[in-house]
C-alpha cells in the first residue's frame, strides 16, 4: 500500500493504493495505517484498482476509515473497484455510505469540485 | 408424433462450470427444470413419446424424469457423439421415430411458447424443414405433414440461446413476468405473478412485491424483502432485514441478514453477477476468518502463575508426598512406567512417567485424593514445559484426529479443564472444553480452575 | 451367453443372448469378425440382460482391434439395463449407438466404403 498527497486547488488530498486482500488478517493494523494518513490530511481517496478480494472485516475497516474521516470534517471516497469487490459493497448496503469514482483522478479532482460548488 | 431433443456436453459447458451443483439439462428456470419446459412443449405440439438424446451423462436427468409416465408420455434416452448432424441423429434412432412424423429439438436454448396456442395442428401441417433457429439452437421438423395447413394458423414461438449467465438470467426473468399465461409453473396462489411452495414459513414482517416465485420448504425472516421479481428455490433461507429484488436464488441457499441482493444470482454460497459474470463467496461472518493457532497460549504472566502455584502445591504436598511415596512404593501399589508424550510445541515429545496407584488401602487412598500420582509433573511445570492447568496429555505416537498438528490449541498440563468441567477424560465433547478453556481462561481463572480439577479429583477418588 | 451371428452386406452382425461378464467375455473377444482389425461388425445387445465391466471391457477391447476405432464395432438395440452400466462406465462415448440393426448395418457399410 503506498500513499501519496496531492494538492488539488490548495488543499491536501490524500490516495492510499489498496492492494490485495483486506481480510480478518491485515484489517487491524491497516485501520492503524490509517489514522496516520488522516493525520495529514482528511481529505482521502482509496485507490482500489489493485484489490483482489475484500471480505466483512475489510468492509468494517474501510466503513470505520470513513466514520473517521467524516469526524475529522474531511470524506473518504473510492475509486476503481472491481467487480468482486463492488460486488461486496452493493450487496452490504455499504456502497450508499460512499461516493464512488471509476478511477482515483475523478475521486480527487471531485474535492476540487465541493471547494468551489461554482465550477462544477 | 415424436419428438427428439438433442443436447451437447460443449453447449452446457459453462453451467457446468457456475452451477455445479445442478445437471444443466435440470438447471431451475422459475423453479422448473429446463427440460421440463421442452417436454411441455413436445406435448403441447402432440407427441406422445420423447427421447433425450446427448453426448454427455444423463443418468441424473433420468432419475428426475423416469420414464415420463408423470406427463402421461413415453419418455427413453440415448446416447449421441458431439459430431453427429440431424441427419444421423435419425439413423441412430430408426427405431424409435418409426414412419412418424418427428420433430427435433436441438441445441441449449429456452423455447418461448404459449400453451394457449395450438402447436398440435401447426406441428403435424407444416412442410418437413426447420420451425424455428436461433444461434445454437434450432427445432426442425422430418416427414410428410399428417393434416392440411388450417388457414387460421398462429402460433408464437422463438428460441433463445441459453450460452451464458446473462442469457440465462435472462430467460429466468421473462419467464417469470410471462408467467402463468404462457407456461406452466410450479407453486401455488390465489394471486396471478404470487407462486409458492409447499411449506413456505413467511414471517409478519416480511414484504412480498410481486411477481414472486417461491420453491419448498422456505423461510423469510423478519422484516425480509422479496421481490419485485425475485425467483428463490426450495430449501432457502432469506434472513432478517435482506432484500431480494430482480434475483434468483437457487435451492439450498441461505442468504445471510442484512443483505440486498438486486440483479444477482445466488447458489449455494455464491453470488454471481449475470452481467460481468463476476462472483463472490458468501461467507458466514463467524467462520470468515480462518482459524489461527492461538500463539499467546503461553504468555509469560500464565506462565509465572502457574509456576508460583505449582511451587506451593509443591510446598504444601511435600509432607504427604515424602511420607506416602516409599509407603506405596514399597509395598508395589505405586506403577510408574516412562512414557513419551507430545510437548506443547508441534513435532516435539517429551518424557513424563506414567503413574498408577493402586486404590486399595488408607495410603492409597488419600494419595491418590491429594493427586500425589502428579506430584512429580508439577515440578515440570516450574521449568516451565508442562502448564499447571490445560489439555490432557497425548501419547505421542498415536495418530489421531485430534493430534496438536490438526487442532489449534494444544497445551499439556498437569491438570486437564476437562477435569475441571467434570467431562469424561476421554472423547470429543471433553476435546472441545480443552479448547475453549485454553482460548478464554486467564491466569485468574486458571487458579479457580485448578482448584476445582483438584476438588473434583479428590471427590471422585475419596468416594470410590 | 450365445453369439449368433449373421452378415448383410458384408457386415457382420453379433446377436449376444444372455449373460457377458467375466466368464463369457472371453467367448466375444477371439470371435473371428472381432479380431479381423479389417471387419466392421454390429453387435446387437437388445437380448442381453446382464453387462458388467468385463462385458464392456471386451466391448472396449474389441474396438481398439479395429482400423478405425470409433467405427469398427458399431452398437445396436441397447436395452435400459445395458445402456445404464454404458452410462455409468461412460464407454457410450466411444461407440455408435443404434436402436435399429438396419440402420447400424447401413451406417456400417457406409463408414467401410468410405474408408475403403
Amino acid at each position: 500500500m503506498n500513499f501519496t498527497l496531492d494538492n488539488i486547488d490548495g488543499r491536501l488530498v490524500g490516495t492510499a493504493r489498496l492492494e490485495g486482500r483486506l481480510d480478518a488478517q491485515n484489517s487491524k493494523p491497516f485501520q492503524k495505517t490509517f489514522l496516520e494518513w488522516l493525520e495529514k490530511t482528511p481529505l482521502l481517496v482509496f485507490d482500489c484498482t489493485l484489490l483482489d478480494f475484500i471480505d466483512t472485516s475489510g468492509l468494517g475497516a474501510i466503513v470505520g476509515c470513513l466514520r473517521k474521516a467524516l469526524e475529522n470534517k474531511g470524506d473518504l471516497k473510492l475509486a476503481g473497484l472491481n467487480d468482486k469487490v463492488g460486488m461486496v459493497f452493493e450487496i452490504t448496503k455499504a456502497k450508499r455510505l460512499f461516493s464512488i469514482f471509476a478511477n482515483q483522478a475523478d475521486a480527487a479532482s471531485s474535492f476540487a469540485s465541493e471547494l468551489n460548488p461554482g465550477t462544477t | 408424433m415424436k419428438t427428439i431433443l438433442a443436447f451437447r456436453e460443449s453447449e452446457y459447458a459453462w453451467v457446468h462450470e457456475k452451477f455445479p451443483c445442478v445437471h444443466p439439462l435440470l438447471l431451475p428456470l422459475c423453479n422448473k427444470p429446463f427440460i421440463e419446459f421442452l417436454i411441455d412443449f413436445a406435448i403441447l405440439a402432440g407427441s406422445s413419446a420423447v427421447r433425450i438424446l446427448c453426448d454427455g451423462g444423463l443418468g441424473e436427468v433420468e432419475r428426475y424424469c423416469e420414464d415420463g409416465s408423470r406427463w402421461g408420455i413415453d419418455l427413453s434416452y440415448a446416447s449421441i457423439h458431439p459430431d453427429d448432424s440431424i441427419h444421423a441423429m435419425l439413423g441412430k434412432n430408426r427405431k424409435f421415430c418409426g414412419e412418424e412424423r418427428v420433430m427435433i429439438v436441438s441445441g441449449f436454448s429456452f423455447i418461448r411458447y404459449d400453451k394457449r396456442y395450438d402447436y398440435k395442428s401447426f406441428a403435424s401441417s407444416m412442410p418437413p424443414g426447420e420451425w424455428s433457429t436461433c444461434p445454437g439452437g434450432r427445432i426442425t421438423l422430418t416427414g410428410v405433414p399428417t393434416k392440411a395447413v388450417p388457414d387460421w394458423l398462429i402460433a408464437d414461438l422463438s428460441l433463445m440461446p441459453l450460452d451464458s449467465m446473462t442469457s440465462y438470467y435472462q430467460a429466468s426473468m421473462e419467464t417469470l413476468k410471462t408467467g402463468e399465461s404462457r407456461y406452466v409453473l410450479p407453486g401455488y396462489g390465489d394471486e396471478p405473478e404470487c407462486a409458492f411452495g409447499r411449506n413456505v414459513v413467511i414471517s409478519k414482517s416480511v414484504e412480498i412485491r410481486k411477481p414472486v416465485s417461491i420453491g419448498n420448504n422456505v423461510q423469510l425472516l423478519g422484516n425480509a424483502i422479496i421481490g419485485p421479481s425475485a425467483i428463490i428455490g426450495s430449501n432457502v433461507i432469506i434472513d432478517r432485514e435482506s432484500s431480494v429484488e430482480s434475483s434468483i436464488v437457487f435451492d439450498n441457499t441461505y442468504i445471510g441478514e442484512h443483505l440486498e441482493i438486486i440483479g444477482r444470482i445466488a447458489s449455494g454460497n455464491r453470488l454471481n453477477d449475470p452481467k460481468s459474470g463476476a462472483s463472490i463467496a458468501m461467507e458466514d461472518p463467524h467462520l470468515l476468518s480462518g482459524i489461527k493457532k492461538n500463539r499467546h497460549l503461553r504468555s509469560l504472566p500464565r506462565k509465572i502463575v502457574h509456576a508460583c502455584v505449582a511451587l506451593v502445591m509443591i510446598a504444601a504436598f511435600f509432607i504427604p508426598f515424602i511420607i506416602l511415596w516409599p509407603l506405596l512404593k514399597l509395598g508395589g501399589h505405586w506403577k510408574s512406567s516412562p512414557a513419551s508424550f507430545l510437548s506443547e510445541r508441534t513435532d516435539e515429545t517429551m518424557p513424563l512417567a506414567k503413574v498408577e496407584v493402586d486404590a486399595s488401602g488408607a495410603a492409597a487412598a488419600i494419595a491418590v485424593a491429594l493427586s500425589l500420582d502428579r506430584y512429580f509433573r508439577l515440578f515440570w511445570v516450574v521449568t516451565g514445559q508442562l502448564a499447571l492447568i490445560g489439555s490432557t496429555p497425548l501419547l505421542a505416537g498415536e495418530s489421531r484426529p485430534d493430534a496438536p498438528a490438526y487442532v489449534p490449541a494444544y497445551l499439556p498440563g498437569v491438570f486437564s479443564y476437562a477435569e475441571a468441567e467434570e467431562w469424561a477424560a476421554t472423547g470429543g465433547d471433553a476435546t472441545i472444553v480443552e479448547r475453549f478453556h485454553l482460548a478464554h481462561s486467564n491466569p485468574l481463572t486458571d487458579i479457580g480452575l485448578v482448584i476445582k480439577a483438584f476438588i473434583n479429583r479428590f471427590q471422585e477418588k475419596s468416594t470410590i | 451367453m450365445t453369439i449368433t451371428e449373421t452378415s448383410k452386406i458384408g457386415i457382420a452382425i453379433l446377436s449376444l443372448y444372455g449373460t457377458l461378464d467375466a466368464l463369457s467375455a472371453p467367448e466375444l473377444r477371439n470371435n473371428r469378425s472381432i479380431i479381423d482389425p479389417e471387419k466392421t461388425v454390429v453387435i446387437d445387445l437388445q437380448q442381453v440382460d446382464f453387462i458388467d465391466s468385463s462385458g464392456i471391457g471386451a466391448i472396449v477391447s474389441a474396438s481398439r482391434q479395429k482400423r478405425q476405432p470409433s467405427g469398427g464395432i458399431v452398437l445396436a438395440c441397447m436395452n435400459d439395463r445395458v445402456r445404464k452400466v454404458f452410462e455409468i462406465t461412460n464407454a457410450q462415448k466411444l461407440f455408435h449407438i443404434f436402436d435399429d440393426t438396419t440402420a447400424a448395418v447401413d451406417f456400417a457399410s457406409s463408414r467401410q466404403s468410405a474408408s475403403a
